[in-house]
């Protein structure tokens, strides 16, 4: 079936031209003047690597491996963030550690190794809704690109210490604890 | 200007000639590429985008993207030069320069400051001396031969998208310079010449009181016509039949590359340029100071630099219109040149050549 395209007559006002082009360049040069006094802080378009966009509170982007206040881990490796994971891409070792001396218990699991294979990652979010810890948070940084596959593959220094700097925690590497992980007692703030 | 002639070894003629065409060739050289940073960052603040401004000088001095031009200079020159295989090379070679030049030539007879008189000799500022018998013809005889140069491009290039933009192109400037011509005829008769500096000090002055003795104001409708067709001229838009991103890709030159393109490109700017300079001398009263009657006291410079701001007032008009119009669509561009603007250029010297009778 066709469609009728309504046929728009001009008057003959119009049909003139100059007087439309006349408001027509009135308009534009509105914007222009507009453009031209905004601050470009204030203008619509966002400078990328100079100027960055402020994410949305529930913006999935990196995860992060969240940490007590003193410093351990939260997450206690139970896999159900690996069960949830649609796109297959959580890979976690588990380790036991016991630390007598702390309350929470005697022996407990952590993650020895925890990769999130960021190539394949949909950044769907169910690994954050699967956690029965909290321990592992979808936030805002999207800026995620290498060189190389590998470096694509971000282990568990990666995810604990991304956002150690822009929340103002310590950043925490393998160096300084090896071979243990975070563990309460040199951390404890 | 004796002392530079006896420096160069050369008669004040010829250094004055060399003067002369320094400038009008730094002047279009000089224009071209800021015009195109104006246009594109123009247009980014008409559309409210920010525009290109990343290309820095040493990785550092930005200059509002000014650099820009110099980026994509260099650019160009490194490209590879590719013709494609069943061009017909001469004519594809020759293309570019067939544009390029009839823009830079139309320049030779606009007056761009005062005549003035030093050690007994009376010197001018355009490239030909007025009396030598072109005048105002010859920019309009050059300019139209700036279809030649989309025409050869487009055949040259043995595609069928560059050969319909040719043809388009051509059609429409030859129509277009119809209209034209009888406008330019109205301005002739009633300054009883065509040579530019004549028409210059034609509009002197002031008119009614309260305006410049200018020819807009003396031949609204004429100036429309000229106007118009200087667009068409031009190939800008909303005449820009030449290219066609949705219908003909780009056109003429969908071919060309590198710095042929670059030349293409240049020769749009000098065009507009050109039509600036045309339009300045013919409606705006060249260099003429408004209001002003007797320029004989006014520098030379002064004179110069009123030339160049209206100049360049012009060519940022030309770029403003084109980002404010849509193109006509082909059937409304020829109604609008043969069955509007020809009309009313035909009244217009009915009615100047009435008023003249007696
Ligand atoms: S965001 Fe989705 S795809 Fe990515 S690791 Fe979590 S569950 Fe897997
Ligand atoms: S991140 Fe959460 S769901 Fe995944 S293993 Fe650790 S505690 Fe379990």
């Amino acid at each position: 079936m066709g469609v009728l395209v309504k046929k728009v007559e001009l008057t003959w006002w119009e049909r003139l031209y100059v007087v439309s082009v006349a408001i027509g360049m009135g308009v534009t040069f509105k914007h222009f003047i507009k453009q031209l006094l905004t601050p470009t802080s204030k203008r619509y378009t966002i400078q990328y690597p100079d100027m960055k966009k402020e994410m949305p509170k529930g913006y999935r982007g990196l995860h992060e491996l969240k940490r007590f206040e003193d410093g351990a881990i939260k997450c206690v490796a139970c896999f159900m963030c690996q069960e949830a994971c649609p796109a297959r891409c959580i890979s976690i070792e588990a380790e036991e550690f016991s630390e007598l001396n702390f309350t929470q218990g005697f022996e407990e699991k952590r993650p020895a190794t925890f990769k999130i294979d960021m190539l394949r990652c949909i950044f769907c979010g169910m690994c954050e809704e699967a956690c029965p810890k909290d321990a592992i948070w979808l936030r805002d940084n999207y800026e995620l690109a290498a060189y190389d596959r590998l470096s694509m593959n971000f282990g568990k220094w990666d995810l604990i210490n991304t956002y150690a700097e822009p929340d103002g925690k310590a950043r925490l590497t393998q160096a300084e604890e090896s071979p243990m992980t975070p563990s309460r007692r040199t951390v404890a703030l | 200007m004796e002392t530079l002639a006896s420096l160069l070894h050369t008669s004040p003629a010829t250094a004055w000639m060399a003067v002369k065409v320094l400038m009008a060739f730094g002047l279009i050289m000089g224009i071209a590429p800021p015009l195109t940073w104006a246009e594109r960052r123009g247009s980014a603040m008409i559309q409210d985008r920010i525009g290109p401004n990343r290309a820095a000088l040493f990785g550092k001095i930005r200059i509002l993207g000014l650099v820009q031009a110099l980026a994509d200079g260099v650019k160009f020159f490194f490209k590879e030069d590719l013709v494609p295989p069943h061009a017909n090379k001469r004519l594809f070679w020759l293309a570019p320069l067939l544009a390029f030049v009839p823009a830079m030539l139309g320049f030779a007879v606009i007056p761009m400051g005062r005549s003035f008189l030093s050690g007994g000799t009376e010197y001018h500022l355009s490239l030909l001396d007025p009396g030598n018998g072109m005048g105002m013809l010859f920019p309009m005889a050059v300019g139209a031969m700036a279809v030649y140069g989309i025409l050869v491009a487009a055949w040259s290039s043995n595609n069928k998208w560059a050969i319909l933009g040719g043809m388009r192109a051509s059609a429409q400037m030859v129509s277009y310079e119809v209209g034209l011509s009888l406008a330019v005829i109205a301005i002739f008769m009633v300054t009883g010449g065509y040579d530019p500096h004549e028409i210059v000090k034609a509009q002197q002055g002031t008119f009614l009181g309260v305006l410049p003795n200018w020819y807009v104001f003396r031949q609204p409708f004429g100036f429309l016509v000229f106007f118009v067709c200087m667009f068409a001229e031009a190939n800008r838009l909303p005449f820009d039949f030449a290219e066609g991103e949705s219908e003909i890709v780009a056109g003429f030159h969908i071919e060309y590359g590198s710095m042929k393109f670059a030349l293409i490109g240049l020769a749009e700017y000098g065009h507009i340029l050109g039509a600036s300079a045309l339009i300045t001398t013919m409606y705006l009263g060249g260099w003429g100071i408004p209001f002003v009657a007797d320029h004989g006291q006014i520098p030379v410079i002064v004179t110069f630099l009123v030339f160049l701001t209206k100049v360049i007032a012009l060519c940022l008009v030309f770029i403003w219109v084109r980002w404010t119009l849509p193109r006509f669509r082909y059937d409304q561009l020829m109604n609008l040149g043969w069955k509007k603007l020809l009309p009313i250029s035909m009244a217009n010297l009915l009615y100047f050549a009435y008023r003249m009778r007696g």
